[in-house]
């Protein structure tokens, strides 16, 4: 083993020190991912606007015009629909999240500093912690806006605060008690109106009046979270759909760049120094093979770490991704050792290994996605290796395979490996006497 | 230590080794010479297990053969065709190949650094190979074949393209070897090295080994005779004979001898009388 670990690193070392090696198997297939990620994606790449579903269910004025404020903040992207269909679009990642403004919503918006605060409910998966405070400020901070069109006249509504104070002063004991927190909010945001008054500058007063808000403890919204676990069955967005061929890109130029090296290695001479070595041919072989399973690993953790960060890639399940790449690794490690027998120097083998691989990328999905693939030709590409590697990884990250499933495809890229690798290496042995 | 027993070899209908016996014993340097296509290369493949013989046994060690990996943890080859990493360094070709061999930790240190010194590539250790020269390339060759001091070396044209001074150096590195007892194998088309550096010759030609002896043995067997051109005061005359010391009496007992030079036969001329060619046209 120790000997097959030192044939590997020396590998991977000559890949890394090989600059078009390194091309093909790392930024060739980010390249391809993210450009074809971009034109798909409509445009404009990755919109900052977060996909809401939003369900009015209170339709009154107020609900409305809140709605409307919403949609023309353009920080989020409003899909207006029912709750059924809410629901369904955020379990299936179409939508990260959905609003719904309940039937007392518009009533109690008139209670502006007493009675019972407005709520809003979301739904959004549990996981998404970081969206659903941002849409809880983003949603405070719009419902705050509301607030202070109601009151076209600061100076009026300043008025109208302070008759609200002195009611509140006037109370005695428990009475007086529950209102201590508004009571402190009033005062501040007495001094905001006065601000506002002077300045006239609307968006100074609405943050003062978030601040204020926060520091008195009081809120003018609550909110009822609920929470939706998201299933996935389809793509997220563009770049689920080219991540997986990314992936695949990664795979094919490993094979290719490995399968090259051991017809380096035989016409360079340095397979008769390796056969004269203590070690066996099958040893030999194993290196090769595991260099190229690590580079294949390497480089699709890299990729991913990339495409969760910058591309909104997320995994549905991260145990599947990973028995997704290994699996296709080993798949792709059979290639490799099929492409080392193709041609005898460098260049046929190059030649005819490239061909294979991009006719078995072009029928299995690594160019166009399989779903928009013609039927006939997509029960044509069974016979590409390349596209159980992208199904299982689809699988792994939108297409929401059950563990059943995962296997059953894993097995075949394990199986198709297996069979390769030694049909390979068969035909390497006899050659090599 | 290494045994061929009337081993053969053809590739399709072309008979590269025609049936060669030889023995090398611990402690001793055995030259291959022969022309290219004499079958030298085919002869060093079998004897490490690359090839098989179709016919005849190759045995290490009196009952080893070296088409198991275990055996060939005893042999160092430095191919004829160089196998280097041109993209590592000298240094981590030599640390790569000495783990296959299954050197580790500071024992491999050392012996890669014995190696370097060996051939004298210190120096341009951390150096990638294919930024040496070819003599370079041929020097560190010959390095992974000493790397783990095997019993048995098989050098196959080892110093090709190496000027004469790193050449000296080898050749007393290798004298140093034979003397702590290595059994080595030495292919080469150059008389002068095989008469400088073996204690036996094998003379090869189409596959077949022709003569086998030591160098003396070979010229006084097949060298025919050394050669006196001597100036007398009657003029110039060249005398072909077995026994120069006498023959130089006699002349001067004839008349006077002003110069004469002696011409000894050597290995060139040994070639020349087995096969009625010269070694190298
Ligand atoms: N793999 C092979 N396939 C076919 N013929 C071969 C093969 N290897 C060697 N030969 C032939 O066998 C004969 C002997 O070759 P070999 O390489 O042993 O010669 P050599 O003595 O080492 O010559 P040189 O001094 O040029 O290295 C040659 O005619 C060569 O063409
Ligand atoms: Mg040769």
């Amino acid at each position: 083993m120790r000997e097959i670990i030192a044939l590997a690193r020396k590998d991977l070392k000559l890949l890394l020190r090989d600059k078009t090696g390194a091309f093909f198997v790392f930024f060739f297939p980010l390249i391809f991912a993210v450009f074809f990620g971009v034109i798909f994606s409509g445009g404009g790449g990755g919109t900052s606007a977060i996909p809401v579903a939003l369900i009015d269910e209170d339709s009154t004025e107020a609900s409305r015009a809140f709605a409307e404020i919403l949609i023309n903040s353009g920080e989020l992207e409003i899909l207006k629909t029912d709750r059924a269909t809410a629901e369904d679009l955020v379990r299936r990642g179409k939508q990260t999240a959905f609003i719904v403004l309940p039937d007392c919503f518009g009533q109690r918006r008139e209670n502006v500093f007493y009675g019972d605060a407005a709520i809003i409910e979301i739904g959004l998966d549990p996981s998404r912690k970081a969206e659903a405070a941002m849409l809880q400020g983003l949603l405070t901070g719009h419902y705050m806006k509301g607030f202070m069109t109601m009151f076209t006249d600061p100076t009026a509504a300043r008025d109208q605060m302070q008759t609200g104070l002195d009611q509140i002063r006037e109370l005695t004991g428990d009475d007086r008690e529950q209102f201590v927190d508004l009571e402190r909010f009033l005062v501040k945001l007495d001094t905001a109106f006065a601000e506002l008054i002077t300045a006239e500058k609307d968006s100074a007063a609405i943050d003062s009046m978030k601040t204020q808000s926060a520091e008195t403890g009081w809120q003018p919204i609550k909110f009822a979270v609920s929470e939706v676990t998201l299933q996935r069955d389809g793509p997220k967005n563009s770049f689920e759909v080219s991540f997986p061929q990314a992936l695949i890109w990664a795979m094919i130029g490993c094979a290719a760049a490995f399968g090259i090296s051991l017809v380096v290695e035989r016409t360079h001479g340095t397979l008769v120094r390796l056969r004269v070595m203590p070690i066996k041919l099958s040893q030999i072989l194993a290196g090769k093979g595991l260099a190229c399973f690590g580079a294949i690993v390497v480089v699709g953790t890299m990729l991913f770490v990339i495409f969760t960060i910058f591309f909104n890639v997320q995994a549905g399940s991260i145990l599947f991704f990973i028995m997704a790449l290994a699996s296709s690794a080993i798949c792709f490690v059979g290639i490799m050792m099929l492409l080392s027998v193709l041609g005898k120097t460098e260049a046929s083998a190059g030649g005819i290994g490239w061909a294979a691989l991009l006719i078995m990328a072009m029928l299995g999905g690594g160019m166009i996605p399989l779903f928009v693939m013609p039927s006939w030709i997509r029960g044509f590409s069974s016979i590409s290796p390349v596209k159980w590697a992208v199904l299982a990884l689809e699988g792994a990250v939108w297409r929401g395979f059950t563990l059943e499933m995962m296997l059953q495809h894993c097995g075949i890229l394990v199986g198709i490996g297996v069979i390769l690798f030694i049909i390979g290496a068969r035909v390497f042995k006899s050659t090599a006497h | 230590m290494l045994k061929l027993d009337n081993v053969h070899k053809s590739f399709g209908k072309l008979v590269a080794v025609n049936g060669v016996s030889l023995e090398i014993k611990p402690g001793e340097v055995f030259g291959l010479l022969g022309p290219n296509g004499a079958g030298k290369t085919t002869t060093v493949n079998m004897a490490v297990g690359l090839l098989e013989p179709d016919q005849g046994t190759v045995s290490i060690n009196s009952n080893l053969s070296p088409l198991e990996p275990a055996t060939r943890r005893k042999i160092g080859v430095a191919p004829q065709a160089l196998a280097l990493y041109g993209e590592l360094t000298g240094h981590e070709n030599l640390t790569f190949y000495g783990k296959l061999q299954g050197l580790t930790g500071k024992k491999l240190n050392e012996r890669v650094d014995w190696a370097l010194d060996f051939v004298q590539l210190k120096d341009r250790q951390k150096d990638r190979v294919d930024t040496y020269s070819g003599g370079m390339q041929r020097r560190l060759n010959l390095a992974v074949a000493v790397l783990q001091d095997p019993q048995l070396l098989l050098l196959d044209e080892p110093t090709v393209g190496v000027d004469p001074q790193s050449r000296n150096a080898i050749f007393d590195n290798i004298e140093s070897l034979r003397g702590k007892g290595r059994a080595i194998l030495y292919t080469t088309h150059y008389m002068e090295e095989a008469q400088r550096l073996c204690d036996h010759v094998g003379i090869m030609d189409q596959g077949k080994l022709l003569a086998l002896d030591t160098v003396d043995g070979l010229i006084t067997s097949y060298g025919g005779k050394d050669i006196i051109i001597a100036e007398l005061e009657s003029g110039e005359v060249k005398i072909e004979t077995n026994d120069p010391v006498a023959e130089l009496e006699k002349l001067q007992k004839q008349g006077k001898l002003l110069r004469f030079r002696l011409e000894r036969s050597n290995l060139e001329n040994v070639f020349l009388s087995l096969t009625g060619r010269q070694l190298r046209d």
